[in-house]
């Protein structure tokens, strides 16, 4: 316990004395995680309102002329059990056109009922994007259908987008994390060049390379923690201070929780990975310079 | 205890630091490496310090064949031994108590245990009253003297002091030199490399003497030798 001690009250004199270091360490660190937690909140809250607007699936299916409407809508029920089944005649499916069209509907004089078809709409909320898929493909063998409309096929390519928009993330984020541990590593071997008399001196009196490590180990460790832990609150204040206004210019945005952006999971990880970051980025410094050192 | 056979020391590009250096010290000498600059005696405290490697030959420390121990047997040889240098060596951020206990630290020695032998040797360099000092705010001699007390402190049986009083005065270098007689005079092996003529007269100790990486003389030096 005592040499647990020891070590850390020498890692904790080492950043008193050499403040500049320290200073730059832990704000590249910071800098490092903040980037980092930036983007995957951004990541998170696109994929959460992607659940969200994927609720709203609804799949129109269009009848030919003349089939049976209701036992279209009987085999709906049975194709599509929980969903929310809506029978529209082509009479109601023209007053609703109408309606869209507001004070164009004059357009719409001369056009018979028989101009549109009858359908059957299929409401399934909670539903993601692959599953209305396959709710439209298992419609499709409704007796007399002509066509089934995925109503919010623009989803698809929202996914698609945000498929690739994950891969490229995760390639960034492994980038970044590369280039902040070289960041760091360069920055932290300031520091233990700052102190090459010291480790001269330990070496010569016998010092293992062990006991010339730990404390920079602990100093990595330490500034990992303080580093990641500014820039995981930091990112907590951003979002308090950025939600509300959010909120306010686009309604659709308006559901999304601090746990949906930044759940603790993700901020859990940022401070857990900026930790390792200076460990493992001060464990590179500190023994390059003893391999170099002989 | 230090024994050395046919050592070769050779840096890259440069002429031979050593050539076939054979020497025999024996526990508790007193022994005066000297000769001209670049003559080789910093290479062989630093051999045998396990800075630098040998080129080739063998090299017994405590029995101990260098060239095939492990690099983590290092530390356990230089735990051996203290040493003096010219430039002092101190950390200047550190106070006088905490460079000479340096070496305590290294070793694990309980906090109270480091603050009571550090003081006790600062008391018997006669700096137990700038314990709480910093290094560049003592006079060169004091300083050496702290350096001195640092490779006591942990009461070594072999000290090596490369070129210890090259940046004192004539009376500091006695107060220096004294203490360094004095810890042979209790049993500690010590080598000393020094180009310092009139200490080889004063000391009249063994007397290694070094000519491009060779040694030339090794005895006691007559007065004739040392006029030389």
């Amino acid at each position: 316990m005592y040499r647990v001690l020891y070590f850390f009250r020498r890692a904790v004199d080492a950043m008193r004395r050499t403040p500049f270091v320290t200073l730059v360490a832990t704000a590249t660190i910071f800098v490092a995680v903040f980037l980092t937690g930036l983007f995957a909140g951004a990541l998170q809250s696109a994929e959460r309102l992607l659940a969200v607007w994927g609720g709203d699936v609804q799949v129109s299916v269009y009848l030919e002329e003349g089939a049976d409407l209701d036992q279209a809508v009987a085999a709906a029920g049975r194709l599509a059990p929980g969903a929310a089944i809506e029978a529209v005649t082509p009479h109601e499916a023209l007053a609703r056109l109408a309606a869209s069209l507001g004070d164009e509907r004059k357009l719409l004089a001369g056009v018979g009922e028989a101009a549109l078809p009858a359908s059957v709409e299929v409401h399934a909320p909670g539903i993601g994007v692959e599953q209305a898929e396959q709710l439209a493909a298992r419609l499709r063998a409704v007796p007399g259908v002509a066509d089934v409309d995925f109503g919010n096929a623009w989803l698809e390519r929202l996914e698609r987008f945000l498929k690739r928009l994950r891969q490229v993330g995760a390639a960034l984020v492994g980038a970044l994390s590369v280039a902040a541990a070289v960041l760091v590593a360069n920055t932290l071997r300031l520091g233990v060049y700052a102190r090459r008399d010291e480790i001269e001196i330990m070496k010569l009196v016998g010092a293992t390379n062990v006991f010339v490590e730990l404390p920079f180990l602990i100093e990595g460790l330490l500034q990992g923690l303080i580093g990641a832990g500014l820039a995981t609150t930091s990112l907590l204040v951003l979002y308090a201070a950025l939600a509300p206004r959010l909120h306010a210019a686009a309604p659709m945005v308006a559901h999304l929780t601090r746990a949906d952006v930044l759940p603790l999971s993700l901020l859990a990880g940022l401070w857990g990975g900026g930790a390792a970051l200076g460990l493992v980025a001060s464990a590179v410094a500190v023994r390059r310079f003893l391999r170099r050192m002989g | 205890m230090i024994q050395l056979f046919h050592v070769h020391k050779q840096y890259a590009g440069e002429t031979p630091a050593l050539a076939d250096v054979s020497l025999d010290i024996e526990k508790g000498e007193f022994v005066f490496l000297t000769g001209p600059s670049g003559a080789g005696k910093s290479t062989l405290l630093k051999l045998v310090l396990c800075a630098e490697p040998i080129t080739s030959g063998q090299l017994l420390i405590f029995g101990r064949n260098v060239a095939r121990i492990r690099e983590t047997s290092i530390p356990v040889i230089r735990r051996n031994m203290g040493f003096v240098f010219q430039d002092f060596k101190l950390l200047a951020q550190r106070t006088v108590l905490e460079n000479v206990g340096f070496p305590l630290e290294v070793r694990a020695f309980s906090p109270r245990e480091v603050r009571k032998r550090s003081l006790a040797v600062l008391e018997q360099v006669g700096l137990a009253g700038k314990a709480a000092k910093f290094p560049l705010s003592l006079s060169g001699g004091e300083q050496q003297r702290v350096a001195v007390a640092r490779a006591l402190v942990a009461d070594p049986p072999v000290l090596l002091a490369d070129e210890p009083t090259g940046n004192l005065d004539p009376e500091m270098t006695l107060e220096v030199m004294d203490l360094l007689a004095a810890a042979h005079r209790r049993g500690t092996t010590v080598i000393i490399a020094t180009h310092d003529r009139s200490l080889l007269e004063r000391y009249r100790q063994r007397v290694v003497v070094l000519e491009a990486g060779q040694v030339v003389f090794d005895g006691q030096l007559g007065p004739r030798t040392v006029a030389r």
